[in-house]
């Protein structure tokens, strides 16, 4: 076959030209279908990361007891250092304490009523995998329950730690499962637009056929034009996800910062992770439309 | 040796209709030839069958010596390219003009631009439509919306022009002048083939006759008469 550009474009865009009604309509639905997957892609994301970074500052504060002498701190120190799930140890003395608490709590009138310094000093465990956390606070107990020699107490949010965990676990695999029910759906909404306006031709396949038009020269305008609705809707759907992500997300994000004092949330400070789902959306979005244009024409240029 | 052939040709439809039964059928170059019957005698049939539009049952058919039954599906268009068919309901499409319509038909074949610039006005021209080009379809009247789709399937100049009931829409006069078309392009050498019920047409042309019932021929005649 001889490839004639002059041809193909030219019936790729005045068939865009006289169906306009059927190529808004398609062009409509891949915007809108594949705006909601990657709005739930984004929003499944950034609560991901929300709860990533939550996890990742997981701490475990041993308290010690005031009679603790040197070599035992000191002991405990490099012993704490020694496990693996452990990123960094840092001792809190008395005094530092005390300095901290202050800080935190300065013109306030509890601290007129502080005689001396009541707080006790402190090993502070910054975890690698803060799923380990509760077997760490384990280590400070002896066989009978109580705590080992010099230390007073653990803490490391007990149950509200083990329940975030397990519940990231499930609310990612539910949204895994909804985003590839709403993939489907906008797979099944694309490719029956695109059979419709396909449809809407059958008439000019028809002729075409009738001439003599070998089956390439049938589909190629129409597979242009599918990928070009595919790709041009799926362009909108990312210009207003930008849009969505830049106004009222990261407003969002501002707010869940500002409250759960969280130092930065991996979706702010990582846009890359956001560009490759603009990407994967564009590719999505031209691929439908060319795959489903191939599919849809096989009904009506079978010989 | 003859343009088209039948041999012992049969067709059944998949949900078993019996179309057409052991049919033997020569036409020569150059000849016109009116398939003439009641409804659902399988005229439609034979024209669907010479476009590969439909496989056969049994037999097989011969274009220019050709076994067509056997032909890739690939070699389909090749073989469309070379017969021009006309419809009782024209198949013009409606968002093109008269010019473009016709040139459709060589630019999906692949004509490079010249070739339509030249053969289009020729054959608008054979129609007597050339004062029509930007017309569109719905502006022409049923005769000339007809004229326009012989015009197209003849641009190629096929050496073999079907007509499956081209005066089937038209008024006498329309038809008259259909009929004078057809066979000026019969006179240029072209081999046509005509389904038609319009008895007036049959009888006053005085052309070869094929006549089928329920699927099989019972008459052939050269310059036959409508009924016998
Ligand atoms: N696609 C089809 N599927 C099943 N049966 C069909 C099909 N097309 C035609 N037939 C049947 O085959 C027989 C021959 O039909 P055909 O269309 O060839 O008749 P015809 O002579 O052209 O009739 P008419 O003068 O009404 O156009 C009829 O009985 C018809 O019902
Ligand atoms: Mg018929």
């Amino acid at each position: 076959m001889i490839f004639r550009p002059r041809y193909f474009f030219g019936e790729t865009f005045s068939g865009l030209r006289r169906n306009f009604l059927m190529f808004f309509t398609a062009i409509t639905t891949v915007a809108i279908t594949l705006f909601i997957v990657g709005f739930f892609l984004i929003i499944v994301y950034d609560v991901q990361a929300i709860l990533s970074s939550v996890k990742s500052q997981v701490e475990v504060a041993v308290y010690l007891k005031d009679n603790a002498t040197d070599e035992l701190k000191s002991y405990l120190e490099q012993e704490i250092k020694s496990w693996d799930e452990v990123s960094e140890v840092i001792y809190v003395s008395k005094e530092q304490a005390l300095e901290k608490f202050k800080q935190d709590n300065e013109g306030s009138d509890i601290l007129k009523e502080i005689q001396g310094n009541p707080l006790p000093a402190s090993f502070e465990i910054r975890l690698q995998s803060p799923e380990k956390v509760e077997q760490i606070a384990l280590r400070f107990l002896t066989k009978d329950g109580t705590y080992i020699d010099g230390v007073d107490e653990v803490i490391y949010g007990q149950n509200y730690v083990q329940r975030l965990f397990s519940i990231t676990a499930i609310a990612g695999s539910i949204a895994f499962l909804i985003i590839i029910m709403l993939l489907l759906a906008a797979i099944v909404l694309i490719y029956n637009t695109i059979r419709l306006s396909i449809h809407a031709r059958r008439k000019e396949i028809e002729v075409m056929k009738l001439v003599g038009a070998t089956n390439w020269f049938v589909r190629i305008p129409f597979l242009f034009e599918g990928f070009f609705e595919g790709f041009l809707g799926s362009v909108i759907s990312v210009i207003l996800l930008f849009i969505m992500s830049n106004y009222l997300l990261i407003r969002g994000e501002q707010a869940i910062i500002d409250t759960l004092k969280v130092k930065e949330l991996a979706i702010l400070g990582n846009t890359n992770v956001i560009m490759y789902i603009y990407a994967g959306i564009i590719l999505i979005g031209g691929l439908l439309g060319l795959i489903s244009s191939g599919f849809a024409l096989k009904k009506y240029i079978s010989v | 040796m003859n343009m088209i052939e039948f041999r012992n040709v049969s067709k059944v439809y998949e949900d078993k209709t019996v179309a057409l039964k052991n049919i033997n059928i020569g036409i020569k170059k150059g000849e016109f030839v009116f398939l003439v019957g009641p409804s659902g005698s399988g005229k439609s049939t034979i024209i669907k069958l010479l476009i590969r539009e439909i496989p056969v049952s049994g037999g097989a058919i011969f274009v220019a010596g050709r076994n067509i039954c056997n032909l890739k599906n690939s070699r389909v268009p090749q073989l469309r390219r070379n017969i021009g068919s006309v419809f009782q309901d024209f198949k013009l499409l409606p968002n093109k003009t008269v010019f473009d319509n016709v040139a459709f038909a060589l630019e999906v074949i692949g004509k490079p631009a010249y070739v339509i610039k030249l053969q289009v006005p020729q054959v608008l021209k054979l129609v007597g439509l050339e004062h029509k080009l930007k017309s569109f379809p719905h502006q022409l009247s049923a005769g000339e919306q007809q004229r326009v789709s012989i015009a197209r399937a003849f641009v190629n100049r096929p050496p073999i022009l079907l007509a499956d009931e081209p005066t089937g829409n038209l008024d006498p006069v329309n038809t008259e002048g259909i009929m004078k078309l057809l066979s000026r392009i019969n006179l240029i050498g072209t081999t046509v083939a005509m389904a038609t019920h319009d008895k007036n047409i049959v009888n006053s042309m005085r052309r070869r006759v094929i006549e089928l019932e329920e699927g099989e021929v019972i008459r052939d005649q050269k310059r036959g008469v409508y009924g016998s």
